[in-house]
């Protein structure tokens, strides 16, 4: 063996070394200096893990602290269809705990398709836990919270409602929605590699969504709802609503619609049934409408409540001929009988000394034609038409409430501020938000204090007065102002003889008006409408009500009677 | 060029007696001294980084592991000294039983496990579990070598070859069947570079590199295609997986995935002791054993990596020129074969950790924790500092 021969085979163990350092060394740039950046996300991304931690959702309360809408704890079962050995057991595992049928489960068990599927959204807690104990590998479970309506109906219109992911998507739940949700916090904790937390890293404090208190009251609600329901099925109306409003406050005492649902099942229920009518829907008033123009012409000085004239059973405005809703002689009347007996003829008289600039004016200061801000989802504006636009017989249908249309809530806030000694309250529902100061409403004057209370006295001749066109409205013990209106209904070309809208608006009691209450009936199966629909309802209502608020009667009833 | 042949000495000459006689004073003045502070260097290292990798393994007790691995640091410097005591041809004249008790210690180790129905790969001895694979792979050169060298010039007959190649297959098989692939593998390392510093003829290396290669085809592919499993498949596996990262991220390729992770995320400075969640979250498995080189790599970074890889190649260096100063064959190809068992143990440690080569469970030299690799590497390097004290160049000197 030669020297050279062992030489130079160290030598070539060298260059081994040399190879195997370079390589390692440069392996060790490429994964430390190149790599490094991704390769540090991806340890990180393995070893932490954050999942959110839903921040409770604001309840809902009437204005004397009922609950109307709340969170309830619920666990949500799902499962990774992967990881379950056995569906068929699984399946009937879940149908012994959580009641749902196995035949409707076992389909998405089998889907090896996807990795997550739900068996259960929000179900009752404790039958989770039950089939949480058994133990079934491939289901999972997390807490969620479930939206519950534990007055049901009540208010239902009113709330809206908030979905399976606790989202407002309708009423007050969608348009107080940031304020209820809150804000969900998050949790970072480390995890080991089998996936078990070991140590919370950092923690985003959820916050708690806020209440809100609704100037709603349960018991006006559910007794307006109940007299809504009772006419609705006595007279096979379509639909009727109710608005129960504070003049003083502009405070939305009830808000009524029938027919009714439950609030909880709001999914299942069609857009139809649920739509808030009192405030999104428009109608055309009918007489109802006539207090702006005897507003507007007292205001203006043109008349006196004791001015008379005398009034034929019919007349020509234009291209059309009015009439008196029901035949007369041709008669002399006051205002203020021009008022209780609903005259047509009366009202367009005044309007044709108003003029329809004044008129048109008076329809605006009273809000009609635009949103009165109310604080619930999908107002409508009504449908006002300006004054360049009327045609000649326009004075002959707009003051009587017809060619116009307007919501109940405009019409009932437009009865509140004559109530209110003149002021315009702006309606609202949310009384507060959390420990907040109450809704602070927007207020102005449109009528003076003085013929304000001319008005009342007027309307109150409507419910008192024989011959008025309310006498069914009213309340023993308790003078009460109010107003009937029928509007046909337009039809293609005109109006129809047989579907109208039946209202009533009543302000009571009438020497210091402490309520408002609107109530109106699409399309009753009567052939004398007003007094034997609207104004009975309104009648239930008030009495309820006064009776509830325990307010003072301002008319003892006199020995006999 | 000067031609020596020195292989036919069958005993050490007078000039290398006359060096061993000079006593110990003379010994430690003939020590290679860059070796020993290297080595000093890299086994210090290794320490420090035991105790970043290990601080979190054992709650409230950080220095756990840290005070073991410097205990068998301790007695493996003791190892050393003695090692470095003994004349190397002692280690010649008893070859044979160096091999039969080694082998004969595997053999009991197999028993043992056998008795007990369990794989394993060392003995209980108290205090630490003695892993006689360790050991052996020092003692197995030993004897390789002196049965090479006293074949002499006959080491280019393919008979020479054939022998020594069976000599060296019982212990690797002993060692793969405890089973314990990794240390197999060094072995057949270590037979390899006895063979090729004891000067074996090209023609029969590329032989048996070639039979090497067929052999590892036909465990990974051919056989078990024909319903054969010599490895079990989790060693198969692994061994295939860093050729193919993507496979199967949460089972065959997790440790590698992990410890490419943890390399990756060390980054240029490393993620200190403290953020090195891959090692502390126990995601990169065996972090203070076989993969410690990707935690010491997770927590100090390209830094860290580049020192010791640094110390590696300063030690080997010194250990590869030794082999050059060896004073005959025997010692030459001794330290052939430490020295290229070691440079493989590390590169194929830290290959494996960074997805370079198959993981086959190989201790980090003087950093893994375990006392017997410790131990037995130390040992080799006091062989290695005994064949440099008695080599030529320094007789020469003296």
């Amino acid at each position: 063996m030669r020297r050279g021969l062992v030489d130079r085979r160290i030598r070539l163990l060298l260059a081994v070394l040399v190879v195997a350092f370079a390589a390692t060394l440069g392996r060790a740039v490429w994964l430390q200096a190149v790599r490094a950046e991704p390769l540090a996300r991806l340890a990180k991304s393995q070893h932490y893990e954050t999942v959110a931690i839903p921040g409770r959702r604001g309840a809902i309360y009437d204005r004397s602290g009922v609950q109307l809408a709340l969170g309830e704890q619920a666990t949500t079962v799902y499962a990774n269809p992967r990881e379950i050995v056995d569906p068929r057991a699984a399946a009937r595992a879940i149908e012994q705990t959580l009641g749902r049928s196995a035949a409707s489960v076992l389909p998405r068990l089998r889907d090896r398709s996807r990795a997550f599927v739900y068996v259960a959204r929000q179900a009752d807690p404790t039958r989770a836990s039950a089939l949480a104990r058994r133990e079934i590998a491939g289901l999972g479970f997390y807490a969620e919270e479930r939206r519950l309506y534990p007055q049901r109906s009540t208010a239902a219109h009113a709330l809206g409602f908030a979905g399976t992911d606790n989202r407002g998507i309708a009423g007050i739940e969608w348009s107080l929605d940031r304020l209820l949700a809150g804000r969900p916090g998050s949790q970072t904790f480390v995890k080991e590699p089998g996936g078990r937390s070991i140590e919370v890293v950092s923690t985003t404090p959820e916050r708690e969504g806020r209440d809100v208190y609704l100037t709603l009251d349960h018991n006006l609600q559910a007794n307006a709802e109940a007299v809504l329901r009772e006419t609705v099925t006595k007279w096979r109306a379509r639909a009727a609503s109710a608005i129960v409003l504070d003049p003083r406050t502009g405070a939305i005492l009830a808000l009524a619609v029938a027919p009714g649902f439950d609030a909880n099942r709001f999914g299942a229920r069609p857009p139809d049934r649920t739509r808030n009518r009192a405030v999104t829907d428009n109608y055309e008033p009918g007489s109802t409408f006539k207090l702006i123009t005897v507003v507007a012409a007292l205001s203006e000085r043109i008349v006196s409540p004791a001015t008379a004239f005398v009034l034929p059973y019919s007349m020509q405005v234009a291209d059309r001929v009015i009439r008196e809703s029901h035949p007369r002689a041709t008669e002399r009347m006051t205002v203020a009988e021009i008022v209780a007996k609903s005259s047509n003829i009366g009202t367009i008289t005044l309007a044709q000394k108003l003029g329809k600039e004044r008129v048109s004016k008076w329809i605006e200061r009273f809000g009609f034609g635009r949103r009165t801000g109310i604080d619930f989802p999908g107002e409508s504006p009504g449908l006002v038409l300006p004054p360049q636009r009327w045609s000649g017989s326009t004075i002959g249908n707009v003051p009587i409430g017809q060619g116009i249309a307007v919501t109940p809530v405009q019409m009932a806030a437009a009865y509140a501020a004559v109530a209110n000694d003149g002021v315009w309250v702006q309606p609202h529902l949310v009384e507060r938000v959390g420990g907040g100061a109450r809704t602070r409403p927007k207020k102005r004057r449109i009528v003076s204090s003085a013929v304000a209370r001319t008005v009342v006295a007027m309307l109150q001749g409507v419910v008192d007065r024989d011959g008025g066109t309310g006498t069914a409205a009213a309340v023993a013990g308790y003078h009460v102002a109010g107003k009937t209106g029928t509007a046909a209904k337009p039809e293609r070309g005109g109006y129809s003889d047989t579907r109208y809208v039946a209202s009533f608006v009543g302000l009571e009691p009438a020497t210091d008006p402490r309520l408002v209450i609107l109530d109106a009936g699409d399309e009753p199966r009567t052939a004398t409408p007003v007094g034997e629909v609207a104004a009975p309802a309104f009648q239930q209502i008030a009495r309820f009500g006064l009776q509830y608020l325990e307010i003072p009667p301002d008319a003892p009833v006199r020995r006999g009677q | 060029m000067i031609a020596v042949n020195y292989a036919a000495t069958r005993a050490p000459d007078s000039r290398a007696r006359a060096a061993a006689g000079a006593g110990v004073l003379g010994l430690l003045r003939r020590l290679d001294w860059i070796l020993l502070a290297a080595l000093a260097a890299v086994v210090a290292y290794g320490l420090w980084a035991i105790s970043g990798i290990t601080r979190y393994a054992i709650p409230g007790d950080s220095d756990y592991f840290v005070l073991r691995q410097a205990v068998f640091v301790t007695a493996g410097v003791a190892g050393l000294v003695g090692a470095l005591l003994v004349d190397p041809a002692l280690y010649r004249r008893y070859k044979r039983p160096i091999y039969l008790g080694t082998t004969g210690l595997m053999l009991l180790v197999i028993l043992v496990a056998g008795a007990t129905r369990g794989s394993r790969r060392w003995i209980d001895v108290g205090f630490f579990q003695f892993q006689p694979s360790e050991f052996g792979k020092l003692f197995f050169v030993l004897a390789l070598a002196g049965f090479l060298a006293d074949r002499g010039k006959r080491v280019t007959d393919s008979r020479t070859v054939f022998e020594a190649v069976g000599l060296g297959f019982v212990p690797i098989l002993l060692v793969f069947v405890q089973p314990d692939f990794g240390t197999a593998l060094v072995y057949a390392a270590a037979l390899a570079a006895v063979l090729f510093v004891a000067c074996a003829r090209w023609l029969h290396l590329a032989v048996l590199a070639a039979v090497a290669v067929v052999g590892a085809a036909a465990i990974l592919w051919f056989l078990p295609a024909a319903g054969i499993q010599v490895l079990k498949p989790y060693q198969a596996d692994r061994l295939t997986a860093f050729a193919d990262p993507g496979r199967d991220p949460g089972g065959t390729t997790y440790n590698v995935n992990q410890s490419i992770t943890a390399v990756g995320a060390g980054g240029l400075r490393g993620r200190g002791v403290d953020g090195a969640t891959q090692t502390n979250l126990a995601y990169l498995p065996e972090h203070a054993t076989d993969f410690a080189f990707a935690s010491l790599a997770e927590q100090r970074g390209f830094a860290g990596v580049g020192i010791l890889l640094c110390l590696y190649l300063l030690v080997l260096w010194r250990g590869i020129r030794i082999v050059s100063v060896a004073r005959d064959a025997f010692c030459a190809i001794v330290a052939g074969a430490i020295v290229f068992a070691l440079l493989f143990q590390i590169f194929v440690n830290v290959g494996m950790t960074m997805g370079i080569a198959p993981i086959t469970g190989i201790p980090l030299p003087f950093v893994s924790v375990g006392g017997s690799s410790m131990i037995s590497n130390l040992l080799a390097m006091g062989v290695l500092q005994a064949i440099h004290a008695r080599g030529r160049g320094n007789a020469r000197r003296s």
